[in-house]
């Protein structure tokens, strides 16, 4: 082997179990006996071993994506907001779901490290000459890289006095055999509760992939799981809607016993998105599945529970976009309203469509004018409220508008809007110095982790980065789960320790923004595999520059207030800063 | 902010300064104080600072204000340095070679930033709407893969056709085009008149072809205008990266003359 290679053993799945990673390292590792009593679970034993996989047994899934954790009593085990990669079977003991927000001072929420200024500084002289060097020798030094990992159920907070701090919250207590984190670790959302230990507990941890291994192979699982999933996204969803907010808990189970769960599209929405991408526009809009039709009786309310969806109205032969409604927003609100506060028969102003794939709660007209809306406060009643004799005349509101529609088209057709940190440069600003690339490289050891390139539309482009996704799609399949969420500010990032270079996520996101990249020591010599000769490669892409003390470093450096990185949620934010320009 | 109440800020706040030096300025030469050292030693300290963001962009990581602040200031931090040195020289040519080729560097520093903030707001857009948006470092890669597949087209086009005059028109037209940037002046001043001279004598050609030796010519002349934009976006990026290569070495030649110029002055005061 040539001189500038240097041999090393692959990296793989399971080299490093569950227990090992992350700050729950220190979780016993699992043993064959601990298996054998987990599987005497009910939860488990129900399950038929046989329709797994011989290279993935239900019980290697255990011992490598699983581990046991013990918890005292005021442990705090999930917070509300985290982004979690792992759901919880309750082995022994008991514990209470906070339903309402806990301050954050008790939750002890902590901030991810960032670096000392001294280290910080110290990037000027330390950055290596080489391209992508790394340690790979250290054999797998987990938790720490150039990010911080801070994995849900880790978060080691105690709470002196439990029941003084929860007893004027809504609580539930969970018990022994129960599952939960289940709702963060498959739908790629935050934690919706927090959950303290009520006693001293036994729990299993189970990473997400190893539950959507299991979820895939047991049918009773998959039943069980979803079943826990419709009822506890549901009525925690609604609690979140600021429409049933000052319902009280009898009238919510009676709003909630009614409220139908509809899931439009296809979860795995990227798998179209490049074919439908080449699309024409008229193309594009027949495939979306509709939710609701403008023109139609406005028979309720969806309230959009996760995924995207395009709101437009009728123009003349097509459809022209008017905004795009993401988590937590309402269709259908002004015009139930308008129509029991005036009596009238507003249809639909808009229609709504799934863009890939969307997750609605539907709630009836019926119970709205019967239980909601009689008693909304004035604070709470639609903003956009309207005078239903000039409906009809009335050109749409609302926040996007400030945003030319062709704009629009462009960011939800390339579904751009899925970004919390999209990199969008305003080209006629932009003097193609290449100051942000070069302040990227000087962040990550002189290796930039962004494109200067991407489509344009209306002057503006979408850089090849990271967009941080609300939904990063990039995320599932990765084997070890090193790519994830950092819990304190959801955004996507991977640790390089556990990365074995299989390019799941790089083959995964739909918008190329992550790299394969060969990893070298220190001297420039290519790290390659022991068995196979080939090189060892690495996932790498944009942290928003988690750990240094400016926040990402291409935006601050950007001497003509070209760059943005947007949060496409924010779309006041964003058209303000479109019209800035 | 928008960028307009940013500009009228910057303004704003030059005119302020620029008054509260004159007056300043005024005051001590009607008291007969040595007004030029003062002024002198504000506008050696102004461009010192000036120079400092170069350092800043050279230590991104450290949390020293936004680079698009520095920006702004470095600007009108610019045309406040312009006016000071009017008020130091008292709005007249030095007298003396060492004065002369001092004054000549600040001018030069100056003028290369005016140029380079003009050039700054005039090229991007221009460039953003020319033609499809280029990497610098791959356009050169590009042109070569161009004049490949030109010449390609038109060896395919002797064979097929046994006729030369495609390749003779290429030889005599063409090839000098595609073997080097062309146009460039005319891509400075935003002219296209060479391009549609080009293509208009490609379109002259027709006469003389057959079908097949049209759609040839058809494929050259899209080449003619792929080329086109590679010419136009390496000029125009050429030309925003190619000011700073004169703005930064005279500005540190500029540093080096002006504290000579000021001890010589301290010591013979």
């Amino acid at each position: 082997m040539a001189d500038d290679l240097k041999s090393i053993k692959r990296p793989e799945r399971w080299d490093v179990p569950y227990c090992q990673e992350g700050s729950g390292k220190d979780s016993p590792e699992m043993t064959d006996a601990d298996v054998d009593r987990l599987m005497q679970t009910p939860l488990l034993r129900q399950m038929d071993q046989s329709r797994f996989p011989e290279s993935t047994s239900l019980r290697d899934i255990l011992l490598n994506d699983s581990r046991l954790r013990q918890f005292k009593k005021g442990n705090i085990v999930v917070r509300q907001g985290d982004y979690g990669s792992s759901a919880f079977i309750i082995l022994t003991g008991t514990l209470r779901v906070v339903l309402d927000t806990l301050d954050a001072s008790v939750t002890g929420r902590q901030e991810p490290q960032q670096k000392s200024f001294l280290s910080v500084l110290a990037q000027l002289w330390k950055n290596p000459s080489e391209p992508e060097v790394r340690n790979l020798e250290r054999k797998l030094s987990l938790g720490s890289g150039d990010t911080t990992v801070v994995t849900a159920g880790d978060t080691a907070v105690f709470v002196q006095d439990v029941s003084a701090i929860i007893k004027d919250k809504r609580t539930a207590e969970l018990r022994a055999g129960e599952i939960f984190g289940e709702i963060a670790a498959l739908s790629r959302t935050p934690r919706t509760t927090t959950v303290v230990a009520d006693s001293d507990t036994e729990l299993l941890e189970i990473r997400w992939q190893g539950l959507r291994e299991i979820r895939l192979r047991s049918p009773e699982f998959r039943d069980y799981v979803d079943k826990l999933y419709r009822e506890r996204s549901l009525k925690t969803h609604l609690r979140e809607t600021a429409m049933f907010k000052h319902l009280d808990d009898a009238t919510l189970n009676k709003v909630a016993d009614v409220t139908e769960f509809l899931t439009f599209g296809n979860f795995d929405w990227y798998g179209t998105y490049s074919t439908l991408r080449e699309a024409s526009a008229a193309e594009r809009i027949q495939k979306e599945p509709v939710v609701a039709h403008e023109g139609h009786y406005a028979n309720g309310v969806y309230l959009i529970r996760s995924g995207f969806a395009r709101l437009s109205e009728a123009y003349n032969h097509g459809e022209r976009i008017v905004s795009y409604l993401g988590r937590g927003q309402t269709f259908g609100v002004e015009e139930v309203e308008a129509n029991w506060r005036d009596g009238t028969q507003i249809p639909f102003r808009r229609s709504l469509r799934a863009l890939g794939y969307v997750d609605v709660l539907f709630v009836p007209t019926q119970v709205l004018e019967q239980y909601v809306l009689p008693t909304l406060p004035k604070s709470k009643k639609p903003q956009d409220s309207f005078d239903t004799t000039t409906l009809r005349r009335q050109p749409v509101r609302s926040k996007s508008s400030k945003v030319s529609p062709e704009m629009l088209e462009f960011l939800v057709d390339r579904r751009f809007i899925n970004g919390t940190a999209t990199m969008i440069i305003d080209m006629d600003r932009c003097t193609r110095c290449d100051d942000c690339v070069r302040a990227c490289a000087s962040t990550h050891n002189n290796n930039p982790r962004f494109l200067r390139h991407g489509p344009i539309s209306n002057g503006f482009m979408i850089a090849n980065s990271c967009m941080h996704c609300q939904d990063p799609v990039c995320m599932i399949g990765c084997p070890t789960g090193a790519i994830h969420r950092d819990s304190a500010h959801g955004r996507v990032v991977i640790n390089d320790s556990t990365c074995i270079g299989c390019a799941t996520c790089a083959n995964s996101c739909p918008y190329d923004n992550i790299q394969m990249v060969f990893a070298r020591d220190a001297n420039g010599r290519l790290y390659y595999d022991q068995a196979t000769n080939q090189p060892i490669q690495k996932a790498a892409k944009c942290d928003l520059c988690a750990a240094q003390l400016t926040g990402p470093a291409c935006a601050n450096a950007c001497p003509h207030d070209a760059m943005i990185r947007a949060d496409m949620r924010d779309v006041e934010r964003l058209a303000e800063w479109l019209g800035k320009q | 902010m928008t960028l307009r109440s940013r500009r009228n800020l910057g303004i704003s706040l030059f005119l302020a300064f620029a008054a509260a030096f004159w007056l300043i300025n005024y005051v001590m030469t009607v008291r007969l104080r040595a007004a030029a050292t003062v002024s002198g030693l504000v506008l050696l300290g102004l461009v010192l600072g000036l120079t400092l963001f170069n350092a800043r962009k050279k230590l991104p990581f450290l949390p020293l204000l936004r680079a698009s602040t520095w920006t702004q200031i470095h600007i009108y931090a610019g045309f406040l340095s312009v006016f000071l040195f009017g008020l130091h020289t008292a709005w007249r040519t030095p007298s003396g070679t060492f004065e002369v080729i001092l004054a000549i560097l600040f001018l030069a520093v100056a003028g290369s930033g005016f140029v380079g903030l003009a050039v700054s707001r005039t090229i991007p857009s221009r460039l953003t709407i020319h033609g499809e948006n280029l990497l610098f470092e791959r356009i050169p890669a590009m042109r070569v893969a161009v004049r490949r597949e030109a010449e390609e087209l038109v060896v395919r086009s002797v064979t097929a056709n046994n006729s030369s005059t495609i390749a003779d028109f290429y030889e005599a037209k063409l090839r000098s085009y595609f073997v080097r940037p062309r146009f460039i002046f005319s891509h400075l001043v935003g002219s296209r008149r060479p391009l549609l001279k080009l293509i208009s004598e490609v379109d002259a050609m027709d006469r003389y072809l057959n079908a097949e030796e049209k759609e040839v010519m058809a494929q050259l002349a899209e080449l003619i205008r792929t080329k086109e934009n590679l010419d136009f976006q390496s000029c125009g990026q050429a030309l925003l990266k190619g000011w700073l290569f004169v703005h930064i070495p005279l500005t540190y030649s500029l540093i080096v003359f002006a504290i000579v110029h000021g001890v010589f002055a301290w010591s013979l005061s």
